[in-house]
């Protein structure tokens, strides 16, 4: 018994170790190289819960170099402004202009460097300060985030990582900063895909959520269309036509490789995730009509969803996996319905307007779709019981193909509303502060957004 | 200076009426198809020129002149148009060409969000069939589309409807459904790109491809 006692002790101490070792590892991987925190307060500044918010304002001036010669000036103003545009598009700050700052040129970083009358004067209720030096091929960074009314530090982090991640180590300290006064860390290192036409081809394309690096996928000139980043980030999923037929691919976002996954006569469209990343749904026509399908990821068909004479497209699953919703026009035009997988039960989600289309689920459990209303397409939510139906875009072109951020609390479509091409748009999930993120050449369209995978 | 004006656009008047009637009665010798058309644009080109009165009055002659050189060429070219006429026609005789042309030339249109095929594309779709029935080794391909409206997944199943409406409608009139295959490109192929009826109306279609002869 004693025995028994002594392995099963030696054995939880080797489990807590290998556990405390995997511990210590996520967490200098995490932290990259070097992170200290300084004084954080607990208290939340911003109710991202409420219905609708007042963006506070935000200063943030030029990051001062701390060391002795510069090797790179330029990060004076590009590091806070990456930052500034985190603040931004977050929906929580508004940034003030640089132009109305009046600081003197010896203020330094510190809190007792600072004259917090320059900032309460123009009107700033944060202001975030920040310094960096350069050693070889290193950036060290320091920032820190004060109440200009109170004087007080809220945040300060000192960091290390290499000078060619500074855009990746700035959306990491916009995260923590938005952690601290909100309570839940910010989107900036979420990724992108989305369809591009640049080339005169539709291929498939990746960026970081601010529109920021841009990455060609796809380089088939044809048509590639719906791409759907898995949950985790490391996989992608879009369909491509091969041969005059539509063929779904998955394409490993880290290594670089394809692998075919569905080529069956006629359709093979509209993949969707299930939350568990292991199984799709896809719209297939092999009954002779085009019904939805669940296959695992290796291509193998697990159950038929849907069998009716109309069409049935464009799967989205719940948080939880245990409902679907989709599009079909088996009354007659474009409406969203809901399967409950356990139950198979099918209901009506939407019931206004001629045609809705998109369905996109969130983690907070809210339904996107585009519905067509006087000609044109606008942005709407509602809940999963029909309930709370809220629109999102409204006299600003054609608004399409909405998704979610990965928490939730962002909404990505595209939108012609700057005249001809469609780009990409976010915006807060009521709708507010509605950004453009993508700059390039043609269109940018059927935005998905998922995890960074790191 | 007034009356130069005025004296000269009379004369413009004068020499312009004397043509059209010259014309006229020259161009009924010829042929009548010309009858209508010439004088009306003949007088809106003498309206146009009013202010270089005497040139005009020159110009005018000159173009008679020409005018009534043209309708001796044509006097004698027609015969050679004619003969070329003839030779096509005689090879649009050929069923398996004029049958195979309007095949891939003639779609098949759709209404907004629907698959059905209308009531006046029946005949349309009758003569495929009875070309492929005289033509039993052509295979060809159906390629549904849509208007821009909607997402391109939902056009993507709806194109794909389309195609397979007109394939069951030529099953229906017995043609094998191996001979065709279908596909469809949703809204990615566009044949007008505006953004209104008369772009979309054209866009929802079903072209006809000839795979194999």
């Amino acid at each position: 018994m004693r025995k028994l006692k002594s392995i099963l002790a030696s054995k939880i101490l080797c489990s807590i170790k290998a556990a405390f070792r995997t511990l210590l590892w996520i967490l200098v991987l995490w932290i990259g190289i070097l992170v200290q925190t300084e004084g954080v307060q607990g208290k939340l500044y911003i109710d991202i819960t409420a219905p609708s918010m007042r963006r506070i304002s935000i200063a943030i001036p030029d990051f001062k170099y701390l060391g002795k010669t510069n090797g790179h000036p330029d990060l004076s103003s590009t590091l806070p402004g990456i930052i500034s545009n985190d603040c931004d598009l977050s929906g929580y700050f508004k940034p003030l202009d640089k132009g109305s700052f009046i600081e003197g040129p010896n203020s330094g970083i510190t809190r007792d460097s600072i004259r917090f009358k320059d900032w309460s004067v123009i009107g700033a209720e944060l202001l975030l300060k920040g310094g960096y030096e350069c050693i070889g091929q290193q950036l060290k960074v320091v920032v820190r985030l004060f109440d200009v009314f109170s004087g007080k530090q809220l945040y300060g982090k000192r960091v290390l990582a290499p000078v060619k991640q500074a855009r990746y180590l700035m959306h990491r300290l916009g995260n923590e900063i938005i952690l601290t006064l909100t309570g839940h860390p910010g989107p900036f290192l979420t990724k992108m895909a989305f369809v591009g036409t640049s080339t005169g081809h539709k291929e498939i394309y990746l960026c970081d959520y601010d529109g920021h690096n841009v990455k060609r996928l796809t380089h088939y000139d044809t048509i590639s269309l719906s791409p759907q980043l898995s949950p985790l980030g490391d996989r992608m999923i879009y369909t491509s036509f091969r041969n005059s037929s539509t063929v779904l691919f998955m394409h490993d976002v880290v290594k670089g490789s394809v692998t075919k996954i569905s080529d069956r006569k006629g359709l093979n469209i509209a993949a969707a995730w299930k939350p568990n990343g292991k199984e799709l749904a896809l719209t297939l026509t092999i009954s002779g009509n085009p019904d939805i399908f669940l296959i695992d990821i290796t291509g193998k068909i697990l159950k038929r969803l849907t069998k009716n004479w109309g069409i049935d497209v464009s799967p989205t699953f719940s948080p939880d996996g245990k409902r679907m919703a989709f599009v079909s026009n088996r009354s007659g035009s474009p409406q969203i319905y809901i399967l409950d997988l356990t139950t198979n039960q099918i209901e009506r989600l939407t019931f206004e307007g001629s045609y809705n289309t998109s369905p996109a689920w969130s983690k907070l459990d809210r339904i996107a779709f585009a519905s067509s209303s006087d000609g044109h397409f606008d942005i709407y939510t509602i809940s999963p019981d029909g309930k709370e139906l809220q629109r999102v875009t409204q006299d600003q072109g054609n608004n399409e193909d909405p998704c979610w951020s990965p928490d939730g609390r962002y909404i990505a479509f595209s939108s012609n509303r700057t005249g001809g091409d469609y780009h990409i748009f976010i915006a807060n999930a009521n709708g507010q502060n509605q950004r453009k993120v993508t700059f390039l050449k043609g269109d940018q369209l059927s935005p998905a957004w998922a995890q960074h995978f790191e | 200076m007034k009356r130069n004006l005025v004296i000269a656009t009379l004369g413009v008047f004068a020499c312009s009426s004397v043509f059209l009637l010259c014309s006229c009665a020259k161009k009924q010798v010829v042929g009548e198809e010309k009858e209508i058309t010439a004088p009306v644009k003949e007088a809106a080109k003498v309206e146009e020129e009013k202010p270089a009165a005497v040139e005009v009055a020159k110009e005018v002659k000159a173009e008679e002149e020409k005018e009534v050189k043209k309708v001796e060429e044509a006097r004698i070219e027609k015969p050679k148009e004619l003969e070329i006429a003839k030779k096509k026609e005689a090879e649009e005789k050929v069923w398996e060409d004029r049958g195979g042309i309007r095949l891939e030339a003639e779609p098949v249109y759709f209404d907004f969000d629907k698959s059905f095929i209308r009531p006046e594309y029946r005949p349309t779709l009758t003569e495929k069939a009875e070309f492929l029935k005289d033509n039993p080794n052509v295979h060809i391909r159906i390629e549904g589309n849509c208007d821009e409206r909607g997402t391109n997944e939902y056009n993507l199943a709806l194109g794909e409807r389309r195609a397979e409406s007109a394939k069951g409608f030529l099953a229906s009139l017995g043609i094998s459904p191996d001979r065709i295959e279908t596909i469809s490109y949703g809204e990615e192929r566009p044949l007008a790109v505006g953004q209104n009826e008369d772009s979309w109306s054209q866009n929802r279609r079903d072209d006809f491809v000839i795979m194999k002869k």
